[in-house]
């Protein structure tokens, strides 16, 4: 790059940095962050353990990732990350890679994003958050990826690594606007069995499943059994957690899940169809041949293959 | 000529792919998967499946595209789930890509403030002003 080339870059880039400045300096006084006065969380929370990757160049997705597998036990640098998630021609990370690089280090990601609230509810329960910001305006954006590692309530501050500074502080109503401009997108890297604190359950269930795509039904079991145990209503879980356990040979449990499945929505053909396949396998004929019968009773896609099954084994 | 052998690639793969990851309904014989129930393109939607491969394909291309090695485009690709992939294939270009160098806007605003202080807009910098 000449030099020519770089001082109008950087003419570019500082007229642009004129105008967030003045942004910035003019929203100062707006009022700061309100939350709901029966909110109960302790108003300080530095979540400790995160290590700190400081970026290269452009490379703050690669060194935000790197930062939230390092918190929840996977030890990768940001330069391991690069050729996981950095696109060269973009010079900067995608939001769908920041999602799927994780699941190649045996990590479930989950969006968390949405609002301060759930922010904040993520870093009280101990997980640093993974947030897209736009540092610049929606006309003239600086996107920007960093972790959330704590908060000041008293302060009306947050805490981040961002960029090469470790433990930034950022008054809440700045981070607030930045973080705004991409939606408030957010997301978490946790081991198979954990969960956010504050997703539902098809999210959940979406990110698991992603997870499980990419590494195998059994490396998900323990995803299953966390999100049966939240939601224990939810018959989509238990069929999961069912085929699990069936990938780790383990028929008893997998059987259970099966029949919590059925037992949620009877009206749910493949969970009386494995139902049936695992009790023809522990040896109980008769049981396999009442839970086919059952899954051909139902209308739907799963009809024939439940009518062909039953044809077919017995 | 180099990017039509890799897409040429990408399809023969796609095509491979297809036929031996998504077993068809008709031939279904064994536990049912997570992903036959929870997918939304379920076993009879087969025409679904084909676009969500081809989609793969094209990811893999426009990863190339973006200076992505061919190995690592790959890996990166099968990480997608289904909707990202569909994501990154209709949206890629448009796409926020994080990537700020802080250093440089921080630069950039330190000269902007020095030019509009030298010019008697802003009075950051003592050193910019003389005695009246």
């Amino acid at each position: 790059m000449t030099r020519t080339h770089l001082m109008r870059r950087a003419a570019a880039q500082g007229v642009s940095a004129l105008l967030v400045a003045v942004l910035l300096v003019g929203c100062a006084a707006s009022p700061a962050l309100r939350l709901a006065a029966d909110d109960a969380r302790p108003p300080r929370v530095l979540v400790t353990g995160v290590p700190f990757h400081p970026q290269s160049e452009y490379q703050c997705g690669p060194a935000a990732l790197a930062m939230s597998l390092g918190a929840s036990g996977t030890v990768v640098t940001a330069d391991e990350l690069v050729p996981a998630v950095f696109l060269p021609g973009r010079q900067g990370s995608v939001q769908p890679e920041m999602m799927a690089a994780p699941r190649r280090y045996g990590r479930v990601s989950y969006p968390v994003g949405g609002s301060l609230e759930a922010l904040l509810t993520e870093v009280d329960a101990g997980r640093p958050v993974v947030v897209l910001q736009n540092l610049g305006l929606k006309w003239f954006p600086v996107w920007h990826y960093a972790v959330v590692i704590g908060y000041d309530l008293n302060l009306g501050d947050i805490y981040l690594h961002s960029g090469t500074t470790e433990s930034m502080r950022m008054a809440l109503g700045r981070f607030d606007r930045t973080w705004a401009r991409s939606s408030r997108w957010a997301m978490l890297t946790l081991p198979p069995g954990e969960l956010p604190a504050t997703t539902d359950a098809r999210t959940a269930i979406t990110a698991i499943h992603d997870y499980e795509q990419n590494a195998g039904p059994a490396d998900a079991a323990p995803a299953w059994v966390a999100a049966t145990e939240r939601w224990p209503e939810d018959e989509l879980a238990w069929f999961a957690r069912g085929n699990a356990h069936y990938a780790r040979n383990e028929l008893l449990a997998a059987r259970d899940a099966f029949s919590e499945a059925v037992r949620l929505q009877p009206e749910l053909g493949p969970g009386w169809i494995n139902l049936g396949y695992l009790f023809r396998e522990l040896g109980e004929t008769d049981k396999a041949r009442a839970a086919l019968t059952n899954a051909a009773a139902i209308a739907g896609p799963w009809q024939a293959v439940a009518l062909a099954e039953l044809e077919r084994l017995f | 000529m180099r990017t039509t052998c890799f897409r040429l690639t990408s399809f023969t793969l796609a095509l491979t792919m297809m036929f031996s990851a998504f077993p068809m309904a008709s031939a279904h014989a064994g536990m049912i998967s997570t992903a036959d129930v929870i997918a939304p393109m379920n076993a009879q939607h087969d025409r679904q499946r084909i676009f969500a491969v081809l989609e793969r394909a094209d990811v893999v291309a426009q990863l190339q595209h973006h200076g992505v090695s061919v190995a690592d485009a790959h890996a990166r690709v099968a990480a997608l789930s289904d909707s990202e992939a569909r994501a990154m294939a209709d949206q890629l270009e448009n796409m926020p890509a994080g990537a700020s160098n802080v250093l440089g806007i921080l630069f950039s605003v330190f000269i902007i403030l020095l030019v509009t202080d030298l010019l008697g807009l802003t009075a950051v910098f003592p050193f910019t002003r003389r005695s009246r």
